[in-house]
């Protein structure tokens, strides 16, 4: 019996890395030596200034003095060498060590055990309530997601808010009955031995985005085409990053992404029975974001490209992680996974009826074969094809994603805000005096009422999800107890006088949820 | 190669004899009336999507949908609509169109001056293919460029369509102005100059190249429609200016679907406004004075 996933079957480490280092040294023989030598002098750069700020591995400079002396003063089949020896290094570094008895393991103790950790908020104190299923809401066309996960290789693309994703997601996907996937982990997640002995046995390969080589980045897309073909489902941010402002990603990086419809012609071409590769869009919605603070003040501090790998924020502080997993994930609901309608390579709906879904299958070998059937190799419509799902998930998440009530009142805050400064300028707003953060609670139930009632209503039309009270009143009271659990300083917040906006950054973040949503007529 | 042609009309058999001129077979798609015989055809369109890789669609704007459903492309067909870019009931493009009512993906869209009967006749043309994909462009190249006619190639597919929407307008504008009485080459050459700053600014708002609308697509094809005598999108300005009955609707749904572009883009687009007005009911002197009444402004920006 074929096996859920490639990762059961996986293949010695040593000819993983040999296919590595094949399909690079044949791409660097396919091109001419102008080309050649600047991909190699972008490498050299690139990688001498990357280790400027780090502190290098011996071998590493010397692997880069190679190159560099192979490009100043000998032929092409020395500099060829210097840069597949950099892809060896690099293969080996990025390659995965998929265990499946520590998968197996941790499959039986983590989600009882994060269920116990999740329930350990004081109001559960004495309980032994081992139910993850009620913190993490899974959502979505799960029967059908199961099947094309026996029949075809899954490519699953969430939204990406925090670092806390890839776990969620993982106990997501043993709660869907559904097998590991694998996803890049940045390298700085591996720092913590523990975590990193982990995450590498359930499924991570290693992503270092310090690397900016071209040549690097060239060969995390062939391990991920590699890994593909070889059927390990497999889970991209298409986002590249978390969400800096809380707001649905609205552009995407192409560059993994691009690899499903790659590894899918490689499939055809091998004459594969199972060449299908199916996109699977995810919404990860949270009640409260545990990095929100850093995200956001990172976003409006506009160092965005500059900090594109935070290293600081409270993901690595052990404690606020844990304060955060009994103050906010204990509660019902407080994420909630939505696996979306799955999609080709191409962004096109995958028909649920199995003979219809064989149809399409068949008919779609045409977007890339020539009337013989043989695989038409082209790179910039590859490109294209890529851009079309890119521009699907965009379009997608916003339909997917669950509007909490820490959003819709954060919403309605901010509105309120606005309408006191008197500018829609986030900037001008989250320095608003404390006077003009005051909400006057008639004026802003009735504000929120109508939003709510937006809300529902988009609801009904299929333009988003929502989980809210029934009242306006009962929204706004759980915003409210759930804006106290967790953040030193809360996005909104009621005292004696009434409501008022404390945190404007926080309010604006959770507000941002909502940013896609038209919720203006209220 | 054998092409594919959807429409077997005047620019069908127009672009079937391109087609020739280039080295290549064309397979003609008709629906009433059949091209004459030199030119091979059939009233069955899946025959010619069954047969070619390559179709090109010379049908009027609003009837792209029909012969694409008729036609059946499938996902191996490069479709390239050699028509007004916008789909004037929905106010899609009609690349989107296309993609909308079959399974092909690889869309493209032709434009630029289309002196049909001169090109019947063997004259000298040119015209502009747009498309995201690189083999669509180079395969219409292949399909439609010789010595008779210059095809380019352009990655704006959205300039390109835009363009080929505005033309008919403009030109029915340029009409209206030309047979106003006691107006002038002034308010001609006027109007003109400010189309086209109305089209680079619509263009501009959906993401086109500003480039387009002085190419094959935008100024040559405007200038194609008034050089040619009894063009009937200059013709129906100049009846309407006159009162008179205006033969083709084809300026006014255009006119229609890009006012409600312009609306959705928050887009000033006084002439095109002005042209609906007249189509209204607006005295056309009403018209133009409103238009010249306006606030003075910068030339551009």
């Amino acid at each position: 019996m074929r096996p859920a996933t490639g990762l059961y079957a996986p293949r010695s480490r040593a000819e993983v890395i040999e296919t590595l280092v094949t399909r690079a040294h044949r791409r660097l023989d396919a091109l001419d030596d102008d080309t050649l030598q600047h991909l190699l002098e972008d490498t050299l750069y690139r990688e001498r200034q990357r280790l400027e700020s780090q502190a290098p591995v011996l071998d590493e400079l010397d692997q880069l003095e190679a190159l560099a002396e192979a490009l100043v003063r000998r032929g092409r089949g020395a500099r060829v060498t210097a840069g597949l020896a950099l892809v060896r290094r690099w293969s080996n570094e990025i390659h995965g060590r998929f265990s499946l008895p520590a998968y197996r393991f941790a499959s039986r103790v983590f989600p009882p055990a994060l269920g116990a950790l999740l329930a350990a908020a004081p109001a559960r104190l004495g309980t032994w309530d081992v139910r993850p299923d009620q913190r993490v809401r899974v959502e979505g066309p799960l029967p059908l997601i199961r099947q094309l996960a026996d029949e075809a290789t899954l490519v699953l693309a969430p939204t990406h808010v925090s670092n806390l994703d890839s776990p969620i997601i993982g106990l997501a996907l043993t709660l869907a009955g559904l097998p590991p996937f694998q996803y890049g982990a940045g390298l700085n997640l591996f720092g913590n031995p523990v975590l990193g002995w982990w995450m590498s046995r359930l499924g991570a390969y290693t992503v270092d985005r310090t690397k900016q080589a071209e040549l690097y980045k060239d060969v995390l897309k062939d391990y991920s085409v590699l890994q593909l073909t070889r059927r390990h489902h497999s889970l991209f941010f298409p986002g590249g990053t978390r969400s800096r402002s809380g707001l649905l990603e609205r552009r995407v990086k192409k560059g993994l992404l691009g690899t499903g419809v790659l590894a899918w012609q490689e499939m055809l071409a091998a004459g594969r029975e199972d060449p299908e590769i199916y996109v699977v869009p995810m919404t990860l919605s949270y009640t409260l974001c545990l990095e929100a603070r850093t995200l956001i003040e990172d976003f409006l501090a506009d160092q965005g490209k500059q900090r594109y790998i935070i290293t600081d924020d409270e993901f690595s502080q052990s404690r606020r992680v844990a304060a955060f997993a009994q103050r906010v994930l204990s509660l019902d609901a407080s994420v909630v996974c939505r696996f979306g309608a799955p999609l080709d390579v191409l962004g096109r709906p995958v028909p649920e009826d199995a003979t219809a879904r064989a149809e399409a299958a068949q008919a779609r070998r045409g977007y890339v074969c020539a009337s013989d059937g043989t695989v038409q190799p082209d790179a910039q419509r590859d490109h294209v094809y890529t851009d079309m799902l890119a521009r699907k998930l965009v379009e997608v998440w916003p339909r997917d994603a669950t509007v909490l009530p820490t959003h819709l009142v954060a919403w309605a805050a901010w509105r309120s805000l606005e309408e006191a400064v008197d500018s829609t300028d986030p900037f001008r707003l989250v320095r608003a005096p404390v006077d003009l953060r005051r909400l006057g609670r008639g004026h802003f139930l009735s504000r929120l009422r109508r939003a709510q009632d937006a809300v529902r209503a988009g609801a009904r039309q299929g333009r988003w999800h929502a989980e809210l009270p029934s009242s306006a009143e009962g929204t706004l009271d759980t915003a409210l107890d759930h804006f106290a659990r967790y953040h030193t300083s809360r996005a909104v917040g009621a005292d004696a006088a009434g409501l008022f906006v404390e945190d404007a950054k926080l309010c604006l973040y959770y507000r941002n949820r909502l940013a896609h949503a038209d919720l203006e007529a209220s | 190669m054998k092409v594919g042609i959807l429409g077997g009309g005047n620019w069908g058999q127009a672009l079937a004899r391109l087609v020739i001129a280039a080295g290549h077979e064309p397979f003609i798609a008709y629906r009433d009336k059949r091209p004459p015989h030199v030119l091979p055809s059939t009233d069955d369109p899946p025959r010619v999507s069954a047969a070619c890789d390559l179709l090109l669609v010379a049908t009027s704007a609003a009837e792209v949908r029909s012969a694409i459903r008729q036609a059946v492309p499938g996902p191996r067909h490069r479709v390239v609509v050699a028509g007004r870019g916008i789909d004037p009931d929905s106010g899609d493009w009609l690349t989107d169109a296309v993609r909308q009512e079959c399974e092909a993906v690889r869309v493209g869209a032709l434009a630029g001056p289309a002196p049909v009967d001169e090109i019947l006749n063997g004259g000298l043309s040119a015209g502009v293919v747009a498309s995201r994909f690189d083999e669509v462009r180079a395969l219409t190249i292949e399909a439609l460029h010789s010595s008779r006619y210059r095809c380019y190639d352009s990655a704006d597919l959205t300039g390109v369509q835009l363009s080929g929407a505005m033309v008919p307008v403009l030109a029915a504008v340029l009409g209206l102005a030309r047979s106003l009485g006691g107006a002038g080459v002034g308010l001609h050459a006027m109007v003109l100059a400010r189309g086209l700053a109305e089209a680079v600014r619509l263009g501009q708002a959906v993401g086109a190249d500003p480039l387009t609308f002085v190419g094959l697509a935008g100024v040559a094809d405007l200038v194609a429609s008034q050089a040619l005598p009894g063009h009937p999108h200059f013709e129906a300005g100049r009846a309407l200016a006159r009162g008179e009955p205006v033969g083709t609707p084809t300026p006014q749904r255009l006119a229609r679907a890009l006012a409600r572009l312009a609306k959705l883009h928050g887009v000033d687009a006084p002439l095109t406004r002005g042209l609906l007005a007249v189509y209204d009911g607006m005295p056309p002197i009403d018209a133009v004075t409103a238009l010249m009444q306006r606030e003075a402004r910068r030339e551009h920006g």
